[in-house]
């Protein structure tokens, strides 16, 4: 290269000497030099080091080579920071299978391989088949009911190999959807690992139901629903109002119930989404079978980071459960988005007792680093009746 | 680094080699030239491709903060204006256009053949869907259609932005309106189309469904599509905004410093051309007269008006995809510095978008993300490009805006007035901002005429006086003998002492101008003039002299944030 340099330098300079000696030259002649000088010493155009390794990152991304990536999902809701890694492999033109495993300090595993197919019924649905296993060392449990003390918090575990698939479908393509899964996955629940009390020093079968058990699950469930969001990870208009029924059957007919979802969420800009009003209604509701019970792990909670921000995770839990959230956000910038939220929640053993019992709330502030369909860093902090929370994230909270 | 070190030698050199030249004749015997001579071959050029992500990236964190050089535009000629080159074709402002010239613009009399259209490829860029596809005529064209939500937007604002641009000067792909039926098409047997996974696979009938069902479909079951024309020549890839092409040795003069391209700063202002990013731009190997000459393109101009292809696009325009002043105020005040694009109120039609002319300041107007050209935009190359948008005229601005053949003659009718009034905003703001003398003209009796463009254009009120500093100009060392200085409150005025007359005598005259509403115009033009045979012949004119770095740029630029 600084050949090629001294070469063209010593050309510039010499043609430029030669020229100041000359009678009256001409502009062109002058140019023309110039390009005589340059000609004699042209090398072939490229981009600098760090273009051609963007060049070739950006390169493996859009051509379906990249097949490494990270995983921050982890086990259950509770675990704590997550580190876990992924290998993503086209088996067809557009359908895919990923390898993925996460880890957290608190013990939470998870293992699992998920089949995506995304473009069926002429682009009109996907389905998803996923089966793997996951450990969860110290879920909290705090008691049934609204107004459990923060002081009863006790741990539990389990294990739960599952497998599973989800057929979702836009049949207009846009608006209405509708879902179905099928799922079949073995609960182990067990004693907790850690400092915080395990589940079985405190409760008994007895009087804590389904203290454990271990079921095997044929779960069913079906949506149907009405999305006008332009896309679920990140949006700043439309809406989705749904209900979804579930149906839990036990191998051993000792645990199966029904649940009922139902959902409402809005999105409203204002002032060409220099804000949006955001709002979420949540209720579930669940339904023993004759003669059957409805194991304390399966009730509606709060997982804490998407709902009740300010609050340990699964620390309500009672057979029906009322969740109303409202932000308020502000566009900064095309990647950034700061909101102002207010949650509130509470469970009870009867869904007309839902309006009837105390809640929790919470309010806070948060930050979201999203793109326009995704939100891959969303970091909260929230306070409530128990304090301080920090929430960190990899997803839209709704 | 090794790399860079070479590069600065080479600019060493070729600095030196201006100060030996310098000590020849500051004028020539054929300035000003009204063409780069270009005559090297560039046959050993070869294709080179440009990251889309990385361009981003730069222009939003290193090149958005840099300060402009202040550096004069490299490929202007003696008298400030941009000889026709590879790059530019003078025509609006040089060349009498008619309106039917103007709406004919690049395009020739062989439109596509819509009868029977054979895909070969899937198009591979902009968010628009499209396929590459022969016609009935076996020619090759681009086709790209317009999205569901804005039907007649894209390809309206292809064919309008192109005419614009080619009346501009620039090079431009044909482009027509032309429809697409499904039901008159064909898969060519060797069509390919990358999936996700990265593999080449056969075209299919479904690869078909899939580009439509992202397109807005005419009530018969057709398409309506924007057909750019195949180029001649071999294609090398976009060009850089910034730098020149090492296997080009035509390619003299910094990318940032051609005139031209920091001139798409105001033109991109006019049309909201906001997707400006090498992406958008050509370079083909072709012959031209006996020589291999590249030559550059601006190709996929329709993200200009108000076109909103994707959510959340309301700050196009406005504000860069990243825009620190911006992100600062909104999160301070929690979003309640309003920034004026939430609130301008627009006429919306589907077919245009987000397009004003009452609110629109040039001076502050954005693309997604700024090339360095952008940001070496001085007040004189502003003053060129705003002569050329000015010399638009209504007629020739409807007419091109015809072109969109848009079903809602209400919409055209919005367009067509609201770049009428970007224009008069542009001619407004950069036409008074500097001394606005143009074709001066020195006659045998020594008689000074010129013109002011800015009062011309009734940006500006006449000033209280013009100055003329007259001189004998020594070409060859540079140095000025004074005559004398003359006074004058219109645009004419006689020379104070005798002028030499002998062929090939220089004069040299700085033009001033009293104003107190423009102190800028103080700031004298300098011309010079070539006694020939035939009288006096203008050599020179500098409206602007370089200026070193720390000087404050002179054109008139967002001081602070929107």
């Amino acid at each position: 290269m600084f050949r090629r340099a001294a070469v063209m330098v010593f050309a510039v300079l010499a043609h430029a000497t030669a020229l100041a000696a000359q009678d009256a030259p001409s502009r062109e002649r002058v140019i023309e030099e110039a390009e005589q000088a340059k000609f004699e010493a042209l090398k072939p155009a490229a981009p600098g080091k760090a273009e051609a390794y963007v060049a070739r990152i950006s390169d493996m991304f859009l051509s379906g080579q990249m097949h490494w990536h990270a995983f921050w999902q982890n086990a259950y809701s509770g675990g704590g920071f997550t580190i876990g890694a992924g290998y993503t492999r086209y088996v067809s033109s557009y359908n895919w299978i990923d390898v993925r495993g996460s880890i957290t300090p608190s013990g939470y595993k998870r293992l699992e391989a998920q089949f995506f197919a995304p473009d069926l019924f002429k682009r009109r649905g996907t389905l998803s088949v996923l089966g793997g296993w996951r450990e969860a060392t110290q879920v909290n449990f705090f008691g049934i009911g609204a107004t459990t003390p923060q002081e009863n918090r006790t741990n539990f575990g389990f294990t739960q190999p599952y497998l599973g698939a989800t057929l979702e479908v836009f049949p207009t393509r846009k608006l209405f959807m509708v879902r179905g899964d099928v799922e079949v996955s073995q609960w182990n629940q067990g004693p907790a690992s850690g400092s915080v009390t395990s589940i079985e020093q405190v409760y008994t079968p007895q009087t804590l139901p389904g203290l454990g058990a271990s079921p095997i699950y044929l779960h069913t469930q079906a949506t149907v629903g009405i999305d006008s969001r332009p896309a679920r990870g990140y949006t700043r208009r439309g809406g989705f109002y749904g209900v979804t029924i579930h149906d839990y059957t036990d191998n051993d007919n000792l645990y199966g119930f029904n649940q009922v979802d139902y959902t409402a969420l809005q999105h409203i800009p204002i002032l060409r989404e220099a804000w949006v009003l955001a709002f979420r209604a949540f209720a579930q509701t669940t339904y023993d079978k004759s003669g059957q019970t409805i194991p304390f792990f399966m009730m509606p909670s709060f997982s804490g980071g998407s709902d009740l921000r300010a609050y340990a995770s699964w620390r309500l839990r009672d057979l029906n459960s009322l969740l109303l959230q409202g932000e308020w956000r502000a566009n900064i910038n095309r990647f950034l988005e700061m909101a102002l939220f207010y949650d509130t929640g509470t469970v009870a053993p009867t869904p007309g007792d839902l309006w009837h019992t105390s809640s929790k709330a919470d309010y806070g502030l948060g930050f979201r680093f999203h793109g326009p369909i995704t939100t891959p860093l969303r970091i909260e902090l929230a306070k409530g009746s128990e304090g301080f929370v920090l929430n960190f994230s990899a997803s839209q909270v709704f | 680094m090794r790399r860079h070190l070479a590069m600065s030698a080479v600019v060493i050199a070729v600095a030196l080699a201006a100060a030996v030249t310098a000590a020849g004749p500051t004028f020539y015997v054929d300035d000003p030239i009204a063409r780069e001579p270009e005559r090297k071959s560039a046959a050993k050029a070869k294709p080179l491709g440009i990251d889309l992500f990385f361009e981003y990236s730069f222009n939003l964190f290193v090149n958005a903060s840099k300060k402009p050089s202040n550096r004069r535009a490299g490929n202007i000629n003696t008298v400030d204006e941009v000889p026709d080159s590879s790059w530019l074709v003078n025509r609006i402002g040089s060349t009498p256009l008619t309106p039917e010239q103007v709406a004919r613009g690049v395009n020739s009399d062989t439109v596509p053949s819509p009868e029977k259209w054979t895909l070969l490829r899937e198009k591979s860029a902009g968010t628009n869907p499209g396929f590459t596809a022969k016609d009935a005529n076996g020619e090759t064209w681009f086709l790209q259609f317009d999205s569901p939500d804005f039907p007649e937007a894209s390809t309206g604002g292809v064919e309008i932005a192109t005419k614009l641009f080619w009346a501009l000067g620039y090079n431009m792909v044909e482009t027509f309106i032309t429809k697409f039926d499904p039901a008159r098409v064909e898969i060519d047997p060797k069509a390919t189309v990358k999936r996700p996974s990265g593999a080449r696979t056969p075209f299919t009938r479904d690869d078909i469904d899939r580009v439509l069902e992202r397109a807005a479909r005419n009530a018969d079951g057709t398409y309506r599509a924007s057909a750019g024309r195949l180029l001649p020549g071999k294609v090398l890839g976009p060009f850089r905004y910034s730098g020149t092409r090492s296997d080009d040795p035509n390619d003299l003069v910094p990318h940032q410093d051609r005139r031209e391209l920091r001139a798409l700063r105001v033109f991109g202002a006019w049309t909201n051309l906001v997707d400006w990013k090498a992406g958008n731009t050509l370079d083909t190997l072709v012959e031209e007269d006996g020589r291999t000459v590249i030559k550059h393109y601006l190709q996929d101009v329709g993200s200009s008006f108000g076109m909103a292809n994707n959510l959340h696009e309301w700050d196009m325009g406005w504000e860069y995809y990243y825009d620190g002043p911006a992100t600062k105020r909104r999160f301070l005040t929690y979003g309640f510095a309003l920034s004026p694009w939430q609130t301008v109120p627009y006429t919306e039609y589907s077919s245009v978008g987000l397009f004003e002319g009452d609110r629109f300041n040039p001076t502050v107007w954005k693309p997604q993300t700024p090339v360095l050209a952008y940001i070496e935009l001085r007040a004189d190359d502003a003053f060129w490009a705003a002569r050329k948008v000015m010399a638009f005229t209504d007629e020739q601005i409807r007419a091109a805006v015809h072109t969109g053949q848009y079903s809602d003659p209400a919409a055209e009718a919005h367009l067509a007035a609201v770049l009428i009034k970007r224009r008069d905003a542009i001619g407004r703001a950069y036409l008074p901002a500097i001394n606005p003398i143009v074709n001066p003209s020195l006659g045998a009796d020594g008689r000074l005429t010129f013109e002011n463009a800015a009062v011309a254009a009734r940006f500006a009120e006449p000033p209280a006086a013009y100055r003329a500093a007259w001189a004998r100009f020594d070409n060859a060392t540079g140095a000025t003998t004074s005559i004398g200085r003359s006074d004058s409150t219109t645009t004419s005025t006689m020379a104070p002492g005798a002028l030499p007359d002998s062929s090939g005598s220089y004069v040299q005259i700085d033009i001033s101008a009293d104003s107190t509403a423009h102190p800028t115009w103080q700031q004298p033009v300098r011309t010079h003039f070539r006694r020939t045979a035939d009288g006096w012949k203008l050599v020179g004119l500098e409206r602007l002299p370089d200026a070193p770095p720390s000087t404050p740029n002179p054109a008139p630029r967002a001081t602070k944030d929107q």
